[in-house]
């Protein structure tokens, strides 16, 4: 089994906040998957040691356009794939994936992969 | 009596075209990619080709998605097709606890009259019924267009099935050509057991011309080219264990290597060959293969007429299309569909306009990201199987006027046949090499 968690109070907080690591100040600001939920990821569901499975700094606009990248099914599959190379198969395809993608893939402060990656 | 210097007959020529880089993976990467990528390069081109193709067909109903049918609408959809067998081996029947399901005896054949054909698209599967498609037919891999309605109980009645059909062909000009042949072959096995050396040789001094009269010899200066479509080696499995080779093993080893660089030398010499690996050869086991490594062949490999090459194979002699394999994407149809003939298998991949439908799923294949290079997108004016049980042709005719020579070539080691195509008309003949005499 794994290893108790180091917080427990913060493990099975009920209150609608985030955890005890200090990026409380970004939760408001969570796109969240769950319709009516201020935070993308329930107390329950954070991994134990506390870090969460989506960082703050992914919430962000750009990461919200790779994030719709990905997710888009025309282009194909997402996993095994990094993003550049998906996107220039995409274009080779004649699929005319947006150009703004890859700015943002080539301004190269964003992952590589795509948000499965390494996750899988 | 005056005795007459020989002529010296020459060899008539062509010019020879590759279009083997579509099968070289010198070039690919592999990032951990699944399968899912080259399964995602085929449907998008097939899609693609089906979409132009259905106006023809049933212009006057619509094409959705799977997730977009609506039930009791008729429409059409495009999607690939995966067949469940009940027999097909899995890998996790090992852990399951009732053993009882699974033969004791292998078939050969996997297909079952509980078969089921499903049809998947990026949005979602349907299963397939109605009598229009049948599951001992099509297998998985295969892009089809369907027409026909969803019934109440989810599963998606067909009507009527669209295959892509034969792909355009170059035509070719049709200048009065002399007559040239090409010398096709597969399965010599050298280093099996079965193998008769006697019998390849009688093949190599027949085409170098070391045998008969000045007619005979004059009729082989005619033959230009030579392929050799896989199998040309067999190591018996019982060195082949895993164990350290004793050093008269080793020798063992490296015999058949010997054995066929030497009748391949004295076939370079004399007219420009084509060898592919095949499943018994020392090559990597997933398609595509790739050519055999010239230090294989120390004395052959000098000759700039001989050539390594891919399986599949795909080249051009004198403006004529030659497309071949070396038969593990025909045996691999053989085990989980059916036909009455060989040629029916050769002429099915050749309408749905893929080489290896089964591969990936039950073929070994390299995952390819971008692109599915079994895809046939120019119609070949010769298509050829190797390692089959025995010679077959059939001439094949296409919609539009499209001409294919469907070949399948016997295995050298059992039957001694070899194919003799000519160019001229595309006319095929058996050329059967015996040592036996009859009595």
């Amino acid at each position: 089994m794994a290893t108790p968690p180091k917080n427990i109070e913060g493990f099975y907080k009920q209150k609608k906040s985030n955890t005890s690591k200090s990026k409380s100040s970004n939760s408001t600001k969570h796109a969240a998957a769950t319709s009516g939920s201020n935070i993308a990821q329930p107390p329950a569901l954070v991994s134990h040691g506390g870090s969460l499975d989506l960082e703050a700094d992914d919430f962000d606009e750009e990461q919200q356009v790779l994030r719709q990248f990905d997710m888009n099914m025309e282009f194909g599959p997402c996993i095994g794939i990094p993003r550049i190379d998906r996107w220039e198969r995409a274009r080779r395809l004649g699929l005319n994936p947006p150009k703004e993608i890859e700015s943002i893939l080539k301004r190269g402060k964003v992952k590589r992969q795509s948000l499965f990656g390494g996750r899988t | 009596m005056e005795v007459e210097s020989p002529e010296q007959l020459q060899r008539k020529q062509t010019t020879y075209l590759s279009f083997g880089e579509n099968f070289e993976i010198q070039k690919e990467v592999y990032r951990g990619q699944q399968y899912s990528q080259i399964y995602f390069a085929r449907l998008h081109w097939m899609r693609a080709l089906l979409y132009s193709l259905v106006p023809n067909w049933k212009s006057h109903l619509p094409v959705c998605t799977i997730l977009g049918l609506e039930e009791g609408t008729e429409c059409i959809i495009v999607g690939t097709l995966y067949k469940h067998m009940k027999l097909k081996p899995c890998i996790l029947d090992e852990y399951s606890k009732e053993r009882s399901v699974a033969p004791l005896v292998k078939p050969h054949n996997f297909m079952n009259q509980d078969d089921y054909l499903v049809l998947e698209d990026e949005s979602g599967r349907v299963k397939l019924g109605g009598t229009v498609l049948s599951p001992s037919v099509y297998v998985t891999g295969v892009v089809v267009a369907l027409h026909g309605k969803e019934t109440s109980a989810g599963v998606f009645f067909v009507e009527d099935v669209l295959e892509a059909g034969l792909p355009p062909q170059i035509e070719r000009p049709l200048k009065s050509r002399e007559d040239k042949y090409v010398v096709l072959v597969s399965g010599l096995s050298i280093g099996s057991s079965s193998s008769n050396p006697l019998q390849f040789q009688l093949l190599v001094d027949h085409i170098t011309g070391h045998l008969g009269d000045e007619e005979e010899q004059g009729l082989v200066a005619e033959i230009v080219h030579l392929v050799i479509a896989g199998n040309s080696v067999e190591i018996s499995r019982g060195i082949l264990s895993g164990q350290n080779l004793a050093s008269k093993d080793q020798s063992r080893l490296s015999e058949p290597f010997k054995e066929l660089d030497i009748q391949l030398t004295q076939i370079a010499a004399s007219l420009p060959l084509d060898i592919m690996p095949g499943s018994s050869d020392p090559a990597n086991f997933s398609l595509p293969q790739q050519p055999l490594n010239r230090c294989l062949f120390p004395g052959s490999a000098t000759f700039n007429t001989f050539r390594s090459c891919t399986n599949p194979h795909c080249f051009e002699l004198d403006n004529i299309r030659f497309l071949g394999t070396s038969g593990q994407n025909i045996d691999d149809l053989t085990k989980y569909s059916e036909a009455k003939d060989k040629l029916d298998f050769l002429e099915r991949t050749l309408r749905w306009r893929h080489l290896a439908p089964t591969a990936p799923n039950t073929l070994g294949c390299y995952p390819f990201t971008d692109r599915d290079p079994f895809l046939i997108d120019s119609c070949p004016d010769v298509y050829f199987v190797g390692n089959q049980e025995k010679y077959g042709t059939r001439l094949v005719k296409g919609s539009e006027g499209q001409s294919v020579r469907l070949i399948s070539i016997p295995r050298f080691c059992e039957t001694g046949v070899a194919v003799l195509l000519n160019m001229r008309n595309l006319e095929c003949h058996a050329l059967t090499f015996g040592t036996q005499f009859s009595s």
